[in-house]
């Protein structure tokens, strides 16, 4: 055997195998870049699923409030109106007389 | 040299170029593992960045139209006590209507129409005070068919008494026989159509000028003229 053409290939082998291992890392980092993308899109997905959780405990918590709102304005109404009914009541009469006196009086 | 030392010179060299290799890939691994974090990170705080923003709007939007809905319900809250109020009011002029019709009310008795005292006198002070506005020297009066007896009856006296006071010739005033202002509702005719609780309504001969000096019209002035005194009694107690 030739040992300078033995060596020789056991030279170009080893570059071969130093080009494959460089290359193997080469894909592995792409491969490990493309999977970033992935990844972030899982973590903002999972993000925004969370802000959507809360905007929607904080809807259903405000209606919430918005209805005890319109009832209780409701009810300060019906006061407010059932108040006037009993004053109209006890002013009626008067007024009534009043203006009869207007009619039926002639300044000349 | 010799073939073992030929030989292990390639060894030698073979082990450098594979370890060179493999600090290569070590370091592209390293750097793979960076620039994963870095990219990662950067486009996961974009990306929360939009979304927090898209929330602020939203929980805005949301806010906005509470606030909107709210004033919504405090508005039609505010109208439906404003209605009332005047529903109160409009349903006292309703009852001083009702009561009017009392003033010129004719008793009827064995077919002679009594009438008050009280409702000549008034008739005769509203043909007075409307000559006093017209100031023509010739009138039409109208009044209802049940009032005209009353009427003719206080005519002259009126009449001199306008003359008296604006020292003018007595006016000559004709009773319209023709056209008479609606009855008084009942049972006959209720009042779902027009109807006149009393007084007369007088015109130039011309028919230009009218002084309409029904119980009706004068109910209406009166209204009119003391609403604000009548609301200030009925909401003055009312709480803003």
């Amino acid at each position: 055997m030739d040992t300078r053409q033995s060596g020789i290939q056991q030279l170009l082998a080893a570059e071969q195998e130093a080009q494959r291992i460089v290359n193997e890392a080469r894909n592995a980092k792409m491969a490990r870049l493309k999977q970033a993308k992935e990844e972030a899109e899982k973590e903002v997905a999972a993000y925004r699923a969370q802000m959507e959780a809360e905007f929607q405990r904080k809807l259903a918590q405000s209606s919430g409030d918005s209805g005890a709102n319109v009832k209780r304005l409701e009810q300060e109404t019906e006061e407010k109106i059932e108040h006037l009914k009993s004053q109209a009541e006890n002013i009626s009469h008067d007024v009534v007389q009043m203006l009869l006196k207007h009619v039926t009086t002639v300044k000349n | 040299m010799d073939d073992a030392d030929v030989s292990k010179q390639i060894h030698q060299m073979v082990q450098f170029i594979l370890q060179e290799a493999e600090e290569k890939a070590n370091e592209i691994s390293i750097s793979a593992e960076e620039e994963f974090n870095i990219e990662k990170l950067q486009l996961v705080e974009a990306e929360k960045r939009k979304i927090r923003q898209e929330y602020e709007r939203k929980e805005k939007q949301v806010e906005i139209r509470k606030k909107i809905e709210y004033s919504m319900q405090l508005n039609a809250s505010r109208i439906k006590v404003l209605q009332a109020q005047d529903d109160l009011v409009s349903s006292m002029k309703e009852s001083a209507a009702k009561e009017l019709l009392h003033v010129s009310h004719h008793h009827h008795i064995l077919n002679i129409t009594h009438h008050h005292r009280a409702y000549k006198h008034l008739l005769e002070e509203l043909i007075v005070q409307s000559l006093l506005r017209l100031k023509e020297p010739a009138v039409l009066l109208r009044c209802r068919e049940e009032d005209v007896h009353v009427v003719e009856s206080v005519l002259e006296s009126a009449q001199e008494e306008y003359a008296a006071k604006e020292n003018v010739h007595p006016p000559n005033v004709v009773v319209d026989t023709e056209v008479y202002l609606p009855p008084a509702p009942s049972d006959e005719h209720p009042d779902h159509g027009r109807y006149c609780s009393g007084g007369v309504v007088l015109a130039s001969i011309d028919g230009k000028i009218v002084c309409e000096n029904t119980l009706d019209a004068r109910l209406d002035v009166a209204f009119r003229k003391n609403l604000p005194e009548i609301r200030k009694s009925l909401y003055g107690q009312v709480a803003a």
